[in-house]
């Protein structure tokens, strides 16, 4: 199925290679999509048991197709597919960092002192969330924003508003809460959303959600960025979440009342660039035998927990050999009630044959430290591929 | 363990790329806020010392060279990128649209739409356009993947195409002054001279300015570079290139 989507994808672009986009003169419409594969290399634990599982393996990460228009300067709309993930969508696990369908949105520009989003994208929460993953040298998103503590995309309404020249941006939204899993269908019986707001603020001139500085800026750049989302969902008795909404940890959705918030920061300048984010989850689970307070006693828990992590990340651009190196620190604590935390080191390098459109991509990554409450079978991961995207 | 192997991936690629490319750099001598939302492109009106310049948002203005508006269009557009006037019309590209409009100079009204449909990326579309008085033809060039030069007839009839992907990673703008075809890419922040008939390249200059959209030069032996997201003119000395 997967080889099928693939062959289905490159003939359509090597048929749209000519022409990508399509216009009458007041309707745009752009043909896009992007295809990339890895190796991937697992060193796993020297344990009988994990000898038998898989070790190595290739994988088809993106076989996208992508329809992004514009109809005047009124509205805007992008319908963005995945075939990997849609031929797995059977299993009714969507995965929140890659999933089938990515983004179904019109934005109306029309009202002139905002703009306003209807359908499903991506949440304005999360600078590195924001960050399209072909613009980054990674094979992996960082823990904390793979979508597994809190969504990244969902289904709502979204405002969104920019003040200086671009450099101030605000959203401010409401979404089903759901996240990704809300493409399944299954209503949520609290019947409560999710909001969520983002501002960010950038200096001296607008910066995009992008890591690379391939521009080598003259200037140092700065953006700052605060968000936060807030969801207070009490289950009727007896009644449940949609399966697999609650994400991989149990944290995505909880029956109670459960704020994020996080802070971020990118810079750059001459090739080189940073980010850190830290997020925080608090979580006040309407039940006393919530298995997310580990069964330890109400007096003790107060019937609260936190959660979250941050990731820090130092890139640098070599124009001249087109080459992007990058480390990576994240830490992450699914449950402060639980003691420890994981703690990852990355390294990434990337050379573009064709910019982004045309990418090699190494990624090496290790496991410094497990948490107790997910353990995993490897230590070490080597990934290597290759991205191509037809724009 | 996983550092070391790390750091021994790293090192090489980075003193292979540790000597700066050898473009001669341009040092702006000042610079001044124009206030034009999102300027996109600028050029010389021949009649006096002012200037046009387009906006993201559509909208054709006249500014001083203070940076001030003097004139504005009536006519509301659509994602502007490129201008270039005459002593009796200006031209304005749409790159969304793939449209050139022609204005009348005295008055700025709409005189003339001319469609150019081309089926490269939406956001990858014209991006400059300027008159070369040596082959007698207008040039209109595609901003990247591939970056096209198209020649155009006085009846703004497509009449030649030439890839110019081998010269930048984009294109921004384009202008003629003293003999010479003069491009812009944003990306590389270069400004490259060209032969106007063979279009060879025949100098490059960095400019350090973030976002640089458009060029123009002056009688006064300036060079003016406009910053899209700083929305400010950069003066530099000609006498430097």
């Amino acid at each position: 199925m997967r080889i099928l989507c693939l062959l289905f994808l490159l003939l359509c672009t090597a048929a749209s290679q000519a022409q990508v986009t399509l216009s009458n003169g007041k309707h745009v419409l752009e043909l896009t999509g992007a295809v990339s594969t890895y190796y991937n290399h697992r060193v796993l634990k020297p344990d009988a048991v994990n000898q038998s599982r898989n070790k190595d393996r290739f994988r088809l990460r993106d076989a996208q197709i992508q329809l992004e228009g514009r109809i005047e300067d009124k509205y805007e709309y992008e319908l963005q597919v995945d075939f990997v993930d849609l031929a797995s969508f059977s299993t009714g696990e969507i995965d929140p960092e890659n999933p089938g369908l990515m983004d179904a949105y019109i934005r109306y520009k029309g009202l002139g002192f905002m703009d306003i989003q209807f359908g499903y994208g991506k949440l304005f929460y999360s600078r590195s969330s924001l960050v399209p993953f072909s613009y980054t040298p990674y094979w992996q998103r960082a823990q904390i924003v793979r979508g597994n503590v809190f969504s990244r995309r969902d289904v709502g309404v979204t405002l969104m508003k920019n003040f200086w020249r671009q450099r101030v941006n605000v959203y401010a939204g409401v979404y089903t809460g759901l996240g990704e899993v809300t493409l399944r269908g299954d209503n949520d019986p609290s019947g409560q959303p999710e909001y969520a707001g983002r501002i960010d603020f950038a200096w001296p001139a607008r910066y995009r959600y992008r890591d690379i500085d391939t521009r080598h800026s003259p200037l140092f750049m700065v953006a700052v960025g605060l968000n936060g989302r807030y969801a207070n969902k009490v289950l009727p008795e007896g009644r449940g979440f949609p399966s697999f909404s609650t994400g991989e940890f149990g944290l995505k959705v909880i029956n109670g009342e459960r704020y994020v918030y996080g802070a971020d920061l990118a810079w750059q300048y001459k090739g080189f660039s940073g980010q850190f984010e830290i997020h925080q989850l608090f979580a006040r689970p309407h039940l006393e035998n919530d298995a997310l307070l580990q069964g330890i006693s109400p007096e003790l828990t107060e019937r609260k927990l936190y959660a979250g992590g941050l990731v820090a990340q130092l890139n640098y651009f070599l124009k001249r050999t087109k080459t992007i190196l990058s480390v990576r620190y994240e830490e992450l604590d699914l449950n402060d009630l639980v003691p420890g935390r994981s703690e990852r080191f990355s390294c990434a390098v990337a050379y573009q044959i064709k910019g982004f459109d045309s990418m090699i991509k190494f990624q090496y990554f290790s496991i410094l430290r497990e948490e107790v409450i997910d353990p995993l079978r490897w230590t070490e991961q080597f990934r290597i591929g290759w991205q191509v995207r037809f724009t | 363990m996983g550092y070391l192997r790390c750091c021994l991936l790293l090192l090489p690629l980075l003193l292979l790329s540790a000597a700066p490319p050898k473009v001669p750099k341009l040092k702006p001598t000042r610079h001044i806020r124009i206030h034009v939302p999102e300027p996109s492109d600028i050029c010389r009106n021949p009649l006096n010392n002012n200037f046009f310049v387009v906006s993201d948002d559509g909208i054709l203005f006249e500014v001083d060279i203070d940076g001030i508006p003097v004139r504005e269009a009536a006519f509301r557009g659509f994602d502007f990128e490129a201008v270039y006037a005459d002593e009796s019309h200006v031209y304005l590209v749409e790159e969304y649209t793939r449209k050139i409009r022609v204005f009348d100079q005295a008055t700025l009204t709409l005189q003339r739409t001319v469609h150019l449909p081309y089926g490269g990326g939406r956001n990858k579309s014209y991006e400059a356009f300027t008159f070369n008085p040596v082959t007698g033809r207008y040039i209109l060039l595609t901003e990247k993947d591939p970056i096209y030069l198209f020649e155009l007839d006085t009846a703004l009839n497509v009449v030649n195409e030439w890839d110019m992907n081998h010269l930048a990673a984009d294109i921004s703008a384009a202008t003629f002054y003293n003999g010479h075809l003069w491009l812009l890419s944003d990306e590389d922040m270069h400004v490259i001279r060209l032969d106007p008939v063979t279009r060879e390249e025949t100098g490059r200059w960095y400019v350090p300015i973030i976002n640089p959209e458009g060029m123009v030069f002056t009688d006064e032996g300036k060079l003016i570079v406009l910053s899209d997201d700083m929305e400010r003119m950069y003066f530099f000395e000609i006498s430097e290139m």
